[in-house]
């Protein structure tokens, strides 16, 4: 068992179900086909959470074998307990976003490959350890995200929508290259193997410009204001199962905690005031403007964003509670924004809008529905007993303790979080059941209520039992927040 | 490179780079004299099947880990070279571009349904011989002799196969006369000078690489020579602000055939590899910031002007000159890495420009326009075509996992080293502008909606255009995730020309 490439069968598996897809003669059973790859990648993800000894520091389970040997380009694979917990959580929000969506669209075909391809870069992104590999794998991400959201986008601007999505990835993916490419070619013999990498640390110099061309390149992909304008325009006009995937996956903050700060931790402690800056301008921004929306999927997108700025107050922290936050909250956002906007997506699907002028009363004709939106929203807020809870705190304690300013502004943001949630919840969800799109709608079928389940129940699992979560990733993190 | 090349009586049993001009040359004899008949265009076809048999079998011969030229071939008439043939890893990459792309050619040809398809096949086969012997000559006057020849066919396809619904039709092969032969004039006068300077130093004449090599020409000469020789190959590549002659083809003449013929092998780039860089070094150290310069201010010069173009063929004619920019800060960084980066940029570029070009010609037989704003709703009925335009699109732009990422990699690296970060940002960032424009084209001619729905009824990809554009896609695909054959097969010549400039 030790010797089977685990990693590498994870980030095939996706490839299972997209041969599966066009082999069945029928297009309508394609999405059975996604399913099936879905599951295969949930399950090997899970049997190697399994599998993890997490009182190892180090990557585990490395796989490698040489891919441009001339360009000293690796293909290598590894998984340690930072990014451990996405692969389960990446795996399971493609399963629900694929178990959730409608089978009855154009080409059916090509959206659920296009979707099983997005999760192959995904999941190469998270278990790259050669650091052009991983780049290679994020600039994958953004072919299949073009294709959804121009061809089966909901607003009438998704093509708009796409192309800037794209350049603006495109042009983030510039800055991210030559900061990847500095620390390769100042090591004496070239190297992108990221442990090479962070045996030789860089000059104190050249590590601020790294990292100042990091965080541009993930700044756009994380959001992080002032780089952020393309999501909610993504979200009005997207496909909500692929916003779903798009905006709770947090690439760029993984981006941020794996290569960014560790590759130049100097100049990264040395600016630990502008992470918190961005960090407090990014929670204040995000929960004030989500305050203003008045639609369901604007509103999440800002509230992601305002938790992007609070997972960054952690990382500034530079301390272990504080970091192990910040892994926890990235994860839960996955859920909750991810979980959210699905949700947002069955009632999109039924009533024809998530404007809130259009809703009010949905409890009334479809209580599953809401009972999973509110989960989602809660864990969001980060109430005790969900996912949001233990990160949420982890982070505040320690931005307490280091940026005592930036803490209170985040507590300040929490109460602001409540504020746009409640308020819109009782919005959507309460009152008499006035328009007849609602009146007539039916509640979750089996197949959304399976997804609405699966993540559900994460949520309160972890809400409940956060040892665990935080066992996997303490080594890891241990090792990542004292400086080298 | 700089000693004599070993001969092919030492590798192979027959003179295999003569092989590679004769037999296309032969081929369109043949196909001239059958005058038309049907079997004429299997006959082509079998031709660009064989010739690039022979191409793999150059690259099989050439020994990847040497840098000296080799299977030389030469013919002495009293006491001067007449032929004097010789193959580097660079060479043997191009030729097996330009004998892929003859191939894709003479298939295309069928495919889009043009005019005379026999006849076309003869100018094909001819201008790959003269393709051919451009690359494997080492001769200078050989070089411009040929270029001469290839470019007179290539203006006899645009007067004859010129399809587009503009007026004045004829202007495209105007225009390219008019440039061309100022840009073979150039190039001509600054041969001459060169084997004049050779000639005052040695008293001899002489227009042979080899002979040149040894004694460059100094001072004025050199410099001379260098801008006689790079303008002309500049005006043929083409060069941002030389590239008057492209827009008016692109629009007016053939959509395909004579633009791969022109851009898909770019012999422009070959020649200052082969002949601008090694003969006047001094000269080319010399004017580096200028021509780097001018290829920065190029890459977004026309990045901007293919923003304001309506017209897909022009808006490609575009995106060839702004990436052809980047292919020239690439070449003269003057590092090996960076050169190496430029041929690899160059063989991409052509391949990807080619396969871009194919798929609008099979757009052109449909709808009889390419304007953008008479195209869209494409997807629906092409989806395959869309989603190979799209992919070379990506190639050229180097998206990773397609040819052009490896190779745009390494421009930057050696871009980093010689130019500094900033400018390596600017450069890269003008790559995004042409994924910007391409993207915004690929948009409005397949995916964005028509109320009129003129296009509801476009005909089905054809199983020949699948099989075409399947070919393309699969050999960029491929190229594009195992890259390592041509990085080996071009490392040591780029390492030894990086060395005659103290950047090995």
């Amino acid at each position: 068992m030790a010797d089977f490439p685990l990693l590498t069968a994870l980030l095939l598996s996706p490839l299972i179900g997209i041969a599966l897809i066009w082999m069945v003669p029928r297009a309508a059973a394609a999405r059975d086909g996604a399913l099936l790859g879905c599951f295969l990648a949930l399950a090997l993800a899970i049997g190697i959470v399994a599998l993890f000894d997490s009182t190892h520091s180090g990557y585990q389970m490395v796989t490698v074998s040489p891919w441009i040997p001339d360009l000293h380009i690796h293909y290598k694979l590894g998984v340690d307990g930072i990014s451990l917990l996405f692969l389960p959580v990446t795996a399971l929000l493609f399963l629900a976003t694929v178990t959730g969506s409608n089978a009855r669209m154009e080409n059916p075909r090509l959206y659920f490959s296009l979707i099983l391809l997005l999760e192959i870069a995904i999941l190469g992104v998270f278990l790259a350890i050669d650091t052009l590999f991983f780049f290679l794998c994020w600039e994958l991400t953004v072919v299949p995200i073009y294709f959804l959201v121009s061809l089966w986008g909901v607003g009438v601007r998704r093509q708009h929508a796409a192309t800037q999505y794209s350049l603006l990835m495109l042009a983030g993916g510039v800055p991210l290259l030559i900061g990847l490419l500095i620390p390769a070619l100042s090591l004496p013999e070239v190297a992108f193997d990221l442990p090479t990498l962070l045996a030789h640390p860089l000059p104190r110099g050249t590590q601020f410009v790294v990292f100042a061309l990091l965080v541009l390149g993930f700044g756009v992909k994380a959001p992080l204001p002032p780089l952020h304008t393309w999501l909610p325009l993504l979200a009005m006009e997207g496909p909500i199962g692929v916003v779903a995937l798009v905006a709770g996956i947090k690439l760029g903050v993984y981006g941020l905690i794996r290569l960014a700060i560790p590759l130049a931790p100097e100049a990264a402690a040395q600016l630990h005031w502008l992470l918190a800056g961005i960090g407090v301008v990014a929670i204040l921004h995000g929960a004030l403007v989500a305050l203003a929306q008045t639609n369901l999927r604007t509103m999440l997108v800002y509230a992601g964003i305002s938790h992007v700025g609070l997972v960054l107050l952690g990382l500034a922290s530079f301390t272990l509670h504080g970091l192990q936050g910040a892994l926890l909250l990235t994860v839960n956002l996955a859920l909750a924004t991810g979980g959210g906007l699905l949700a947002a997506n069955f009632l999109q699907q039924r009533t024809g809008s998530c404007e809130l002028q259009h809703l009010g009363g949905v409890f009334v004709t479809m209580p599953r529905l809401a009972s999973f939106f509110l989960i989602c929203g809660l864990a969001g807020l980060g109430l005790p007993g969900t996912s949001g809870f233990t990160g949420e705190w982890l982070v505040i304690v320690a931005a307490l303790q280091t940026h005592s300013g930036a803490g209170i502004a985040a507590l300040a943001a929490m109460v602001v979080a409540g504020a746009y949630f409640l308020g819109l919840y009782r919005r959507v969800f309460f009152g008499p059941a006035q328009r007849p799109a609602i009146i007539e709608a039916s509640d979750l079928l089996a197949r959304e209520l399976w997804a609405a389940v699966m993540i559900g129940g994460v949520i309160l699992g972890a809400g409940l039992m956060p040892q665990p979560w935080l066992d996997l990733t303490v080594e890891a993190a241990r090792g990542w927040a004292t400086p080298r | 490179m700089n000693s004599a090349p070993m001969m092919w009586s030492q590798v192979t049993s027959y003179p295999l780079l003569w092989a590679l001009q004769v037999l296309p040359a032969l081929g369109a004899v043949a196909i001239f004299l059958l005058r038309g008949r049907g079997y004429a265009v299997t006959i082509s076809r079998a031709v660009a099947v064989g010739e690039l048999w022979l191409a793999a079998e150059l690259v099989r011969r050439i020994d990847p880990a040497s840098a000296a030229l080799q299977l030389g071939e030469r013919v002495d008439l009293l006491g001067y070279p007449v032929y004097h043939a010789g193959a580097d890893g660079i060479t043997a990459l191009f030729v097996l571009l330009t004998a892929l792309l003859t191939l894709l050619l003479t298939l295309y040809g069928l495919v889009r349904g043009l005019a005379s398809v026999s006849r076309l096949a003869v100018v094909i086969l001819a201008a790959e011989a003269t393709l051919m012997s451009m690359l494997v000559t080492l001769n200078v006057l050989w070089f411009a002799v040929a270029s001469a020849a290839e470019l007179g066919l290539v203006a006899y396809l645009l007067g004859r196969w010129s399809t587009s619904s503009e007026e004045n039709r004829s202007l495209a092969m105007t225009r390219f006369i008019q440039f061309q032969g100022g840009g073979m004039a150039l190039f001509m006068l600054g041969i001459g000078i060169l084997a004049w300077g050779h000639a005052d130093t040695t008293g001899r004449w002489s227009f042979d690489l080899l002979d040149l090599m040894q004694i460059p020409p100094e001072g004025k000469f050199q410099s001379a020579a260098f801008f006689l020789m790079f303008y002309g190959l500049a005006i043929r590549t083409p060069l941002f602000p030389l590239h008057g002659w492209l827009p008016h083809v692109a629009q007016r003449g053939m959509v395909a055939v004579a633009p791969a013929l022109l851009l898909g092998i770019k012999v422009g780039i070959y020649g200052m590899l082969r002949f601008v860089l090694p003969l006047t070094p001094d000269a080319v150290v010399a004017w580096q910031p200028y021509v780097v310069g001018f290829a920065m201010v190029g890459v977004f010069y026309s990045a901007v002007l293919a923003f304001l173009q309506t017209n897909l063929r022009r808006l490609l004619a575009f995106a060839v000159v702004s990436h052809t920019s980047l292919i020239v800060i690439g070449l003269f960084s003057l590092e090996a890495v960076g050169l190496q980066g430029a041929v690899l940029l160059t063989v991409n570029f052509g391949l990807a420009v080619t396969v871009m070009l194919f798929m609008v010609g099979f757009v052109f037989r449909r709808t009889h326009t390419t304007y953008l704003d008479q195209l869209g709703d494409l997807f629906e009925r092409i989806p395959f075509i869309a989603s190979v335009f799209l992919v070379g699109g990506l190639s050229i732009v180097g998206m990773p996992g397609t040819p052009g990422f490896d190779a745009a990699h390494l421009v930057l690296e050696a871009s980093i080293e010689r130019f500094g970060a900033l400018p390596t940002v600017a450069a890269a960032l003008g790559n995004v502008a042409a994924a910007g424009f391409l993207l915004w084209g690929f948009q409005r001619a397949f995916l964005s909606p028509r109320v009129d729905g003129m296009h509801s009824k476009v005909e089905r990809t054809q199983a020949m255009e699948y099989f075409v554009g399947g070919l393309a896609l699969a050999i960029l695909l491929i190229t594009g995730f195992y890259s390592e054959p041509w990085l080996n097969l071009t490392d040591a010549a780029a390492k030894a020309l990086g060395a005659r400039f103290g950047h090995g």
